[in-house]
């Protein structure tokens, strides 16, 4: 590990430790299990170049999975936590395959037109789902590892828990990118001609990048089931969705520390502004335009410019990319 | 079921039809120059509702249409001017966040100047009441709507097909740097198509204002079936849009008739099935 990488896990141990410090215990856990829902976008977006725009499907199915299990079945936290990541990843390889079929504004549109199907599904489905008024009365089992259950009652308990699986799949998300396999999805995203050209199937790879992501979503959608003990009906709509890639593109795209940044960013504004005033997206929306017009890389691109207009001996780090951009997709590409 | 109700969903089928191929063909074209779905396409059309409902008191319902429209491509053509431009040479996925960040402020933007609860409208008392059609009897201002928006359609695809100016933007479809290269002021081109296209849906949500009603989300509600319709149809192909738009809002019709919990589900299975059968959409080319 270089220094520089050393000093970002440092800061993120840190802003782990004293983050229920700053904001309720709630947000605090709120932020880390959309990071992780972001850092799942990151791999398709940022390292991939496919803007899904329906990643609340795999969050809301593997909440709903988890909330009707643990309702019906009252079955353990560490198995409802792997049904849902397998769900995530079950429902991402089968929407992940129709979609990825097409690309650009045809994969963006369509993986937002799934979305909307399950979304209307599970508005409809009263019985099973609740409809409209959520799936409440959700249980939040302790955490059984062997003879010892930990229980995680409190808000607080329950951040603990929620920041330690969010190490572990910071990790793996780590593991992922720096492996041969994320060198491949970068190459997809930096130009998928040449990549199918050396060789690579990239309809598969885009297939493997998209289903990861729907296991790492659908892992985030079952820590939201169990946080309030209900499924709202919108862990599944496009609202969350849009969130999502809005966290990605507010922290940065295509840098593992963006998602968090993003994560924390929106989830800690938009609990300190809807206090505040009702319309709340109102501003969301604004600072997304203004993200978009003045500043695409993100906060991550905001933190490197504030670092060289103040330190004149910066210099880039060696490896380091160019400000992220997003790669051009062209229809040549598969 | 009986006739009398089976032709009672085909109408309105048709009516929700044409309004999505209005909404389908605006989309597309602006799809097809700018590579974007516009996902401001959506609370456009309920801009269009709610300026007609203003318009409409101040001008007469007449008055209150060519408000809407006139009001809504011009924000279209500023969307265009002042955002879309500025990202012409990034990827376009930004001007899709771009899009997906107005729409976010304009639907809060109705429930701040219109407040958040539902409001119904009437249509003129000329066009209330209901006609009798043999087989069904069937409200006349639906039938005037039907009328309306197949007339525009239909008008679309002559302009786009048999014109000069519809020849260009064709070219702009084909290869923008061509036609750029060939002396053409190809984003004029996107201005003015992209104030048409937004225009489209502003007029398709004040047409429809008395049918559905308004809410500030009505927007939100329509646009994936417009997307739906635009990648079943085929991008960028007009006559792909009508037909998708009539089958997307007929099928959902007649679901909603049979089993309403999965109307609007089926709308999308039925999307994914022509998704795989024909990937390039029903009536595209590429």
């Amino acid at each position: 590990m270089t220094r520089g990488a050393l000093l970002r896990f440092g800061l993120l141990l840190a802003a782990i430790v004293a983050l229920p410090l700053a904001v309720r215990p709630v947000v605090a856990s709120e932020i880390w299990i959309f990071a992780i829902a972001g850092m799942a976008l990151n791999l398709i977006f940022g390292y991939t170049g496919m803007l899904s725009f329906g990643q609340a499907t795999f969050f809301g199915l593997a909440a709903y999975t988890a909330g009707l299990m643990m309702i019906h079945w009252h079955a353990p936290l560490l198995v409802v936590l792997a049904a849902g990541t397998v769900v995530g990843a079950l429902a991402a390889a089968a929407i992940g395959y129709v979609c990825i079929q097409r690309v650009g504004t045809y994969f963006i549109m369509l993986t937002f037109g799934f979305n909307q199907m399950f979304f209307f599904i599970a508005y409809k489905w009263t019985a099973v789902t609740g409809g409209d008024d959520g799936l409440p009365g959700i249980p939040r089992p302790p955490l059984a590892l062997g003879p010892l259950a930990i229980r995680l009652d409190s808000s607080l308990r329950y951040y603990v828990f929620v920041a330690a699986v969010f190490l572990l799949a910071f990790y793996a998300m780590k593991r992922i990118v720096d492996s041969p396999l994320g060198v491949i999805f970068q190459s997809i995203r930096e130009n998928p001609g040449r990549a199918a050209a050396v060789g690579y199937d990239v309809k598969r790879y885009k297939w493997i990048a998209f289903t990861i992501a729907g296991g790492f979503t659908g892992f985030a959608g079952v820590l939201y089931s169990m946080m309030f003990g209900i499924v709202p009906l919108e862990s599944i709509s496009w609202i969350i969705s849009g969130d999502i890639v809005f966290m990605v593109l507010i922290g940065g795209i295509g840098n593992l520390y963006g998602p968090l940044l993003g994560a924390a960013a929106f989830k800690w504004l938009s609990e300190a502004i809807s206090v505040v005033w009702e319309r709340w997206p109102l501003i969301l929306g604004v600072a997304l335009v203004l993200v978009v017009l003045f500043l695409r890389g993100g906060l991550v691109e905001a933190f490197r410019r504030l670092r060289d207009a103040l330190g004149p001996r910066a210099r880039p780090e060696p490896g380091a990319k160019l400000p992220v951009g997003i790669a051009a997709e062209t229809e040549a590409g598969s | 079921m009986n006739t009398s109700l089976l032709a009672g969903a085909v109408l309105n089928g048709m009516v929700t039809g044409m309004l999505y191929a209005l909404m389908g063909v605006g989309l597309s074209l602006i799809l097809g120059l700018l590579n974007i779905p516009n996902f401001a396409h959506g609370v456009l059309y309920a801009l269009g509702a709610y300026v007609m409902i203003s318009g409409a008191k101040a001008f007469g319902f007449l008055g209150g249409l060519l408000t809407a429209i006139v009001a809504v491509a011009m924000l279209g053509a500023a969307i265009d001017y002042f955002g879309v431009r500025r990202l012409y040479r990034v990827h376009p996925d930004y001007i899709l966040l771009l899009s997906f960040g107005l729409s976010l402020i304009l639907t809060e933007s109705i429930i701040l100047v219109w407040g958040p609860v539902g409001i119904t409208f009437q249509p003129p008392a000329l066009l209330t009441g209901a006609i009798d059609l043999g087989v069904t009897a069937y409200p006349k201002y639906r039938l005037v709507v039907m009328v309306v928006t197949t007339v525009l359609v239909l008008g679309c695809y002559l302009f786009v097909t048999r014109t000069r100016y519809g020849a260009i933007i064709r070219a702009g479809i084909e290869d923008k740097e061509m036609a750029a290269a060939l002396g053409i002021n190809i984003r004029r081109v996107f201005t003015l198509t992209f104030a048409a296209g937004t225009g489209l849906a502003g007029l398709g949500g004040a047409l429809m204002s008395p049918v559905r009603g308004l809410l500030p989300t009505m927007g939100i509600d329509i646009l994936p079936f417009a997307f739906v319709v635009v990648v079943l149809g085929g991008l960028g192909s007009l006559p792909g849009a009508i037909l998708a738009g009539l089958l997307v809002g007929v099928v959902q019709s007649l679901m909603t008739a049979i089993w309403a919990p999965g109307a609007d589900a089926s709308v999308f299975a039925l999307m994914t099935l022509g998704i795989i059968a024909r990937p390039q959409g029903l009536l595209g080319q590429r």
